[in-house]
């Protein structure tokens, strides 16, 4: 298990690495001076000169880019030009708002994902299969934009069942302040038993979440079916039968484990493609995570900012990869030798 | 351990994890950095920060409030705050085109315009409780000049400073200048207490009818003011005791939020949300014009477009009529380079299509339909929408008179730097003033350079330089001579040079809260919402 973690961990850091170097390239390839998005538009050569000197813009590229990778290791991912503080302040401030709009809808997707896959597979072909496989398509591919302004045009604008957006209720800072723990709002009201914010979270999460887990769900449900049809048609699964199992019991106490392992990968991915594929609803829902920071990034230029949620991106995808491999591993030994 | 229970624990220990991870140590939200949000005291309980209510007035910006707080500094969208929290000398009014008292009752200039001495209003105290006199005037102007960051240039006449007594404050120049628009600008011309300056906006040390409450950098609801009650002003019941401004990045989220009564205040709708505005129970439009107009410069150093006649061509092929009309409302048909409601701004000045003479012009510099095809290169905005229009309707017009427009959208800072090196024929920019006076056109943009920073139309021209030169002078001393002087130069510039084309001034198409009453736009201060003036109907 130790020889596999390690293996592992030797493949996550080559790739972050490879990460830091692409977005560095990236940063220093977009057309434009970055000093100008500090300075201001109206930017004087003194002020724009004093600016460079100050991020180091004038260095040669090799320098920059050790300077550049010296600092993240150190814990500084650089100063945001728009905002003027460190992007590692910005990113904590935004990606624990982003985390809970992901984990939530992650959740969702995985309880509505996995049984409705069972459903499908339990009634291959049948009305439920085809009412399972039409519903994930349709999830997967309507655009997660028009979802979010429909959902909330309908429930929060039309029938008001929902807020339309934000977090929570900010007036609820003044009548019950919240005492942040993790910087994720719902674990926080929850860890401090602060009801009246953990009810208006949960109540602002439910519009958002539901868009963002669209897709997840969509993918797992289908990835659920395919491969439990799959474990359905081994000789496990005949034996199982001949042994006087029904279907039914079959799928969900004897294929469903093995089944599982793909979904855990493709739980990885998702999480991952959810977060970016997360940032128009943030911006629907004024969701004040990591889409809104990097819309006004790339909006201004801000390459550091820009950099530092690009890395931040790539760290939680190979991290979630590497949990998955871990977890893999716990869940079904096999996985450890490959 | 069953597979299953495996998952559980292991699910289990991965949040404990990543909550150890994320682990910020109890503090309490807003506190440290930021203000912490009061128990007690100035907000009190079931007073709503966030929400739109008889006290509490939400202003809904589309991108985040702050990102400086040093009032010398501050060069950003902060101004819709700090422009309530801080006060200058004066404040301009667009109608009358001229700057109202404000922490300055009145002022007189010397007949060559180089001595200013303001009378200072009396009993004014900074939020510290430290009373406002000349001295410390005197003190807040010269660290905002010591400073030289944002808008400290606006100070460039400035050559000294004298406090006479406590209430009289006097101005030397080096050169005439019209100091009472400087002291009316937006940016830079706050007056502080300098030793009460936080950079972190824990505390303000200005002299307006609003204080910092709460400033939540990140959040939704990111900054909260609260009225400043020894405001020399004094305060009214139905006057709005506490403002929040609440970031909505999406306009049909903030429309939304708008129509639920949950905002007050959307500070830019689309056209098509806008015409909904008049008609939609419970909310009222509000259209202005800006100080902010679109130019389209033309390269007169180098390429086809340094022969006039090509110039001119491109003037009269531009449909001024079509792309107002297009705009739907969010930009009016320019008249000369000034905007309305500056000194300078000239009627009679409107441009319009004329394709027969710009096919004549073309053709009297060799390209047309029948002659040689025309390649011209241009920039413009990326993700500027009005600006894409132009560019559209322009190609499509051009391209009747064989003339290919190679049109780039770019961000700022790769136009700009192209447009240093002369990298075009043709550059699309706005241009607004940092403060209320027309000189920062002519100044930036018009006046010769060997470096050109703005003026990238690349114009050299040893009269139009001696004119621009005489302007800050004129408007000091004598403002009907400065008002020919523009049109001159205008006439000279745009006619004349054929530097430059304006086809639009833009439009700011606000919505609001009907319950809000008094709100009047001054382009002066863009989306600057002075809440003090506002009252709630009943």
């Amino acid at each position: 298990m130790l020889r596999h973690l390690a293996r592992r961990l030797g493949q996550a850091l080559l790739v972050v690495a490879g990460v830091v170097v692409l977005t560095f390239a990236v940063m220093r390839l977009v057309p434009g001076d970055p000093a100008v998005a500090f300075a201001g538009p109206k930017a004087t050569p003194e002020q724009l000169a004093e600016a460079r000197a100050r991020f180091g813009l004038d260095d040669p590229l090799p320098v920059q880019l050790l300077n550049y990778a010296r600092d993240l290791v150190t814990g500084d991912w650089g100063t945001s030009l728009r905002t003027r503080q460190p992007v590692r302040d910005d990113l904590y401030l935004a990606f624990p708002a982003s985390l809970e709009l992901v984990g939530a809808a992650l959740l969702i997707a995985i309880a509505a994902g996995v049984p409705l896959g069972v459903l499908a597979a339990r009634h291959k072909t049948r009305l439920p299969d085809l009412g399972v496989r039409l519903g994930s398509m349709l999830a997967v591919s309507v655009p997660v934009f028009w979802l979010a302004l429909a959902l909330q045009t309908v429930f929060a604008g039309g029938l008001g069942w929902f807020p339309i957006a934000g977090e929570y209720d900010s007036s609820l800072d003044t009548t019950s302040p919240l005492t942040l723990w993790t910087n994720i709002t719902v674990v926080d009201a929850l860890i401090t038993g602060n009801w009246p914010i953990f009810t208006s979270a949960l109540w602002h999460l439910v519009l958002p979440a539901l868009v963002v887990a669209a897709y997840p769900a969509g993918v797992i449900a289908q990835m659920t079916r395919a491969a439990l049809i799959e474990e359905a048609g081994q000789d496990h699964a005949r034996l199982e039968r001949a042994l006087g199992f029904g279907e039914t019991s079959i799928l969900t106490r004897f294929a469903l484990r093995p089944a599982l392992n793909p979904v855990l990968s493709l739980i990885a991915l998702v999480f991952a493609y959810a977060i970016v594929n997360g940032f128009l609803v943030e911006a629907v829902f004024n969701w004040p995570g990591l889409g809104r920071y990097a819309a006004e990034s790339i909006r201004s230029l801000d390459t550091p900012a820009i950099a530092g949620v690009t890395l931040l991106v790539a760290l939680v995808y190979v991290l979630a990869n590497l949990v998955v491999d871990l977890l893999q591993g716990f869940v079904d030994p096999r996985t450890r030798s490959r | 351990m069953r597979w299953h229970k495996r998952l559980l624990v292991a699910g289990v220990a991965g949040v404990l994890v990543l909550t150890a991870t994320a682990c910020a140590g109890g503090q309490v939200r807003g506190a440290g950095g930021t203000p912490q949000p009061e128990t007690s005291g100035g907000s009190p309980a079931g007073q709503p920060g966030g929400q739109a209510n008889d006290n509490t007035f939400v202003y809904a910006p589309n991108s985040d409030v702050v990102t400086d707080w040093d009032p010398a500094t501050s060069y950003s969208n902060e101004i819709v705050a700090l422009s309530n929290i801080y006060e200058g000398l004066t404040r301009y009014d667009s109608l009358t085109k001229k700057a109202t008292p404000r922490l300055a009752t009145e002022w007189t200039s010397s007949a060559d315009g180089k001595e200013w001495t303001f009378t200072l209003r009396q009993g004014v105290k900074f939020h510290t409780g430290d009373p406002m006199d000349a001295e410390a005037a005197k003190k807040a102007i010269e660290r905002t000049i010591e400073k030289k960051g944002g808008a400290a240039y606006i100070w460039d006449p400035v050559d000294e400073i004298e406090a006479v007594d406590a209430s009289t404050l006097k101005f030397t120049l080096k050169y005439a200048a019209p100091l009472d628009l400087v002291t009316s600008s937006g940016y830079a011309a706050w007056i502080y207490d300098v030793d009460a300056v936080d950079a972190d906006g824990k505390t303000t040390a200005g002299t307006g009818p609003y204080t910092i409450d709460s400033w939540r950098k990140g959040e939704e609801t990111e900054l909260t003011l609260k009225a400043y009650e020894d405001y020399w002003g004094g305060w009214k019941p139905e006057q709005y005791k506490k403002v929040a401004f609440r970031v909505t990045p999406e306009i049909t989220t903030a429309w939304q939020l708008l129509q639920s009564g949950e905002v007050n205040f959307v500070r830019r709708l689309n056209p098509q949300l806008f015409a909904q505005a008049g008609t939609t129970r419970g909310v009222q439009g509000s259209q202005a014009q800006s100080f902010q107009n679109l130019l389209v410069l033309f390269n007169t150093a180098d390429g086809p477009a340094k022969d006039i006649k090509v110039r001119q061509a491109l003037q009269a092929a531009i449909d001024y009529d079509g792309l107002a009309a297009a705009l739907e409302g969010s930009g009016v048909k320019a008249s000369g380079l000034v905007p309305q409601g500056l000194l300078g701004h000239v009627e009679g000045m409107e441009p319009k299509q004329d394709l027969d003479r710009a096919r004549q012009l073309l053709a009297a510099a060799g390209y047309g339909p029948d002659l040689k095809e025309l390649e011209l290169d241009l920039t413009y905005a990326v993700g500027d929408d009005d600006q894409k229009l132009l560019v559209t309707l322009l190609s499509s017009t051009l391209k009747q008179l064989n003339v290919t427009l190679l049109a780039k959208p770019m961000n700022w800072g790769a136009q700009w730097d192209l447009g240093k090196k002369q990298g075009q024929d043709i550059f699309v920019m706005y241009w607004y003033p940092d403060y209320p006076d027309a000189y920062s056109w002519f100044l930036n943009v018009f006046k010769s350079a060997d470096k050109p920073q703005f003026n990238l139309s690349y114009l050299k021209n040893t009269g139009i330089d001696a004119a621009i030169d005489k302007l800050p002078e004129l408007t000091a001393t004598d403002r009907t001579a400065a008002e020919q002087e523009y049109r001159k130069l205008q006439e000279k510039i745009i006619q004349e040079e054929a530097a430059v084309a304006v086809p639009y001034v833009q439009r700011y198409q606000r919505a609001l809260s009907v319950d809000v009453q008094g709100y009047q736009d001054n382009p002066a201060y863009p989306s600057v919402v002075f809440f003090y003036d506002l009252t709630r109907a009943s």
